[in-house]
């Protein structure tokens, strides 16, 4: 079957101009996060940098891999993004995919770079694709302290997360702030190199929700001032998403692709009202950044595509998972990636729910102790394809 | 004795750790935990947090709570723990029509000093009962006009549910 969504997704030629200037001058910008935290884990450094939501700049909390300079008169500690560990370079064999239920569309690849990549450390062997950057979604059945005492859990959720480029992670729900750096340390105890932003705990009742993004830093940057919580009009969305722009490292820097993400987990007893003002929030990322075309919604929308509501009326809207299952039991289609396929067309095509029995070998009982949700993700290229085209 | 009830039973137990691993095993069953929908509701006020966050995840999952389910939970509408009243409300208005009999504790939630959570739920669930629930429309006409307007909007589209 070939998934839905792949229509209009060929890839166009790389640009051979110079991005604009805003967009090729990301900087590690040591502001206040007004909602949110960032951290960079390994294995023996578990503590979480929490920026204070009233602090001007707040350089004692930044994460220790962020070297600090200060820069007056602003205040503000500024660095810019390390441009040597290419992550990505010329387009090579594609290492195997994570397993799909549904079967890989052709694989549209990846241009060649503007100019020859310099040689670079080779990045860890994760088994990932370099014609490729993998996005997945992940609802983690409350992900707290008791999962993480799970010796056999960790091990299958840090084997799911080293597959992926960007993990968006519903469902953290704990009163301690360690869960997160301690599973991105574990994460990281093969020596990978993942770190993880976090939003801030969400929710109408005293049981409180976090998001966060995990993201592999050698094939992937953030931009720190970009990780906030959506504004909530109206009220309307229990856990407003967590947006924050990340970019696939890449030489020269502007080539990579850079997209938002924004991360959601609907309350499953008002889908259709929290779907239609997802679809409002689609439309106003796209404004956030005029530099930025591509917005990738992701999550547990607790619907499928046949109750995408307002969603399926944005222009030129489609979504990676179609035509399968996404929860543990195969028996419903909850999770998925939802883009505008005219603006992000480094889509690749490829998609997939990564079925945690039949991956780990796990009987149903033993997977649903990792969650009750499958992971899913896409594939998009990891070179910027098009900028505020037809826009 | 299904296996839900043998957990629903659990969770009552002294034992933390059994009421944990109860609340951990419904969690894993989504609907089939409905008949543990009742014991559920009162573990969100277990005094150990993770049977409280189990048990949510459990009646995130569940569905609607059983028919013989409905008495039990109406007594849990004006639990003093707000997160208790809040999935009692929340499971009645999943009951639809089925909860009818729970319109005076709901309307009651209106004009009583409880939770915002709990009121802006005990709205959406009068508007998830519909018509049966005309006995609320006074209270709901009056929290239509509220200052939030998340319990406004809720309160004004469960009129509308209701209908004259």
């Amino acid at each position: 079957m070939r998934p839905r969504g792949t229509e209009g997704a060929t890839p166009v030629p790389h640009p051979r101009t110079p991005l604009p200037r805003r967009v090729a001058t990301w900087r590690w910008i040591a502001v206040a996060l007004p909602l949110g935290v960032i951290g960079a884990a390994r294995a023996g450094d578990l503590v979480p940098i929490r920026i204070p939501a009233n602090a001007a700049a707040s350089v004692a909390d930044m994460p220790p891999l962020v070297p600090i300079v200060r820069t007056p008169p602003a205040a503000v500690a500024i660095r810019s993004l390390p441009v040597a560990p290419v992550a990505v370079q010329r387009p090579v064999p594609a290492l195997p995919l994570p397993p799909m239920l549904a079967p890989a569309a052709p694989v549209a690849a990846a241009p060649p770079p503007p100019v020859p990549a310099p040689a670079a450390p080779p990045p860890p062997p994760s088994g990932k694709p370099t014609d490729a950057v993998l996005i997945a979604s992940f609802n983690i059945q409350v992900f707290g302290e008791a999962k993480l005492a799970k010796p056999q859990v960790v091990d299958v959720l840090t084997r799911v997360v080293r597959r992926f480029d960007v993990v968006a992670v519903q469902e953290v729900r704990a009163k301690s702030d360690s869960v997160v750096p301690n599973f991105v340390a574990a994460i990281n105890a093969d020596g990978s190199r993942y770190q993880y932003v976090i939003g801030p705990r969400l929710g109408r009742t005293s049981s409180k929700e976090q998001y966060t993004f995990i993201y592999d830093s050698t094939r992937i940057e953030v931009d720190p001032s970009s990780v906030a919580t959506l504004p909530n009009p109206g009220d309307k969305l229990h856990r407003p998403p967590l947006r924050a722009r990340f970019r696939v490292r890449a030489n020269p820097p502007e080539a990579g692709f850079s997209f938002w993400l924004v991360d959601i987990h609907t309350d499953p007893d008002e889908v259709p009202q929290e779907v239609d003002a997802l679809a409002d929030a689609f439309v106003s990322m796209r404004s956030v950044s005029p530099e930025e075309d591509d917005v990738v919604l992701l999550g547990d929308l607790n619907a499928g595509p046949p109750q995408f509501g307002r969603i399926k009326q944005i222009p030129g809207i489609g979504w990676a998972v179609s035509g399968t299952t996404t929860n543990t039991r195969r028996t419903k289609t909850y999770d998925n990636l939802i883009f505008d396929r005219t603006a992000t067309t480094e889509y690749t095509g490829r998609w997939g729910v990564l079925d945690l029995q039949a991956t780990f070998g796990l009987p149903l009982d033993k997977a649903l102790e990792v969650s009750d949700h499958n992971p899913v993700w896409a594939a998009f290229s990891p070179w910027e394809t098009r900028r505020i085209a037809g826009r | 004795m299904s296996d839900a009830n043998a957990l629903a039973a659990q969770l009552s137990s002294t034992d933390g750790g059994a009421r944990r691993a109860a609340a951990e095993r419904l969690a894993q069953m989504a609907e089939a935990a409905a008949p543990a929908a009742a014991q559920l509701v009162r573990a969100c006020g277990d005094a150990d947090e993770q049977v409280r966050e189990q048990a949510v995840a459990a009646l995130e999952d569940l569905g609607p709570p059983t028919t013989e389910a409905i008495g039990q939970i109406i007594q849990l509408v004006a639990h003093a723990d707000p997160l208790v009243a809040y999935w009692a409300t929340t499971l009645l208005g999943r009951a639809g029509e089925d909860a009818a009999s729970a319109t005076p504790a709901l309307a009651g939630c209106l004009t009583s000093p409880a939770d915002l959570s709990v009121k802006q739920r005990a709205a959406w669930a009068l508007g998830k009962i519909g018509p049966a629930a005309a006995a609320a429309r006074d209270a709901l006409g009056r929290a239509a006009s509220d200052a939030d307007p998340r319990l406004a909007r809720l309160a004004t589209e469960a009129l509308a549910a209701i209908g004259a």
